[in-house]
């Protein structure tokens, strides 16, 4: 989706558990929900 | 992600603007994910960054993750963060483009908004700014910012693509994207995307 947006050079960064321990866990870990960090540049 | 919308946007918004200004007013209230402090340090900041932010600026932190652990913004860089909440990613980026920066926040919620304005004036950040807005409409100038960030918000809006159009349209040439997002490893049922419970739940 970013690259049909125009962005070049797209980078993702390792998986952070985000919810580890909270409430939403059991939710996240039935979809193996993550956070990540994008980077991407406009071209 | 899918460029489908596949709840009513309004809906979506009206239930997003009430869970986060329920964060804002109640930030260490029951929330189905981490908030503040330990969410910052759960997600890798720089802790002596984080440490003298002071608490109203920090303890409604929700972020999924950490947009500068991509990349240092450069000093000097303006700057529009996307769903800026109570202004955490904002405080860290003015740091980060020290006072020859701009740093301008969008927010939704005017709870959040508040918090946002007052830790400015308190810190008397002279350089960042906080204007009601949503992603999918920014309220920026063409090709403006150098660098855009967000954090966690992306997700929680029914039309992706017109969000990525919209911070496409407020970057300049070459600009930087640089954000931080939810993301799933498994197929999620099409009547689940569909609920939207589901979505801020």
């Amino acid at each position: 989706m970013l690259e049909d947006s125009g962005f070049a050079q797209v980078v993702i960064g390792p998986p952070v558990d985000t919810f580890g321990g909270a409430t939403g866990e059991p939710q996240a870990r039935s979809f193996d929900v993550c956070g990540y960090a994008f980077l991407a540049h406009r071209a | 992600m899918s460029n489908e919308t596949l709840v009513d946007v309004e809906t979506l918004r009206t239930q997003v603007r009430d869970k986060y200004r329920e964060v804002a007013e109640d930030p260490h209230g029951t929330h189905h994910f981490h908030t503040g402090r330990p969410l910052a340090a759960r997600l890798g900041y720089d802790q002596a960054v984080v440490d003298v932010l002071p608490d109203r600026a920090v303890e409604s932190f929700a972020g999924v993750g950490n947009p500068f652990s991509v990349r240092r913004i450069e000093t000097g860089s303006r700057v529009v963060d996307v769903g800026s909440g109570a202004g955490f990613d904002s405080f860290i980026a003015a740091t980060q483009v020290g006072t020859t920066g701009r740093v301008v926040g969008i927010d939704m919620t005017p709870e959040m908004l508040a918090k946002s304005r007052a830790t400015a004036e308190q810190l008397q950040f002279g350089h960042v700014e906080f204007r009601e807005g949503l992603a999918e409409a920014l309220p920026v100038e063409d090709g403006w910012a150098d660098v855009v960030i967000s954090n966690g918000v992306i997700n929680l809006c029914a039309d992706k693509q017109a969000v990525f159009a919209e911070i496409f349209r407020v970057l300049r040439p070459g600009g930087v994207l640089q954000f931080a997002d939810i993301a799933n490893g498994r197929p999620v049922p099409i009547e689940a995307m569909r609920d939207v419970d589901l979505w801020t739940g």
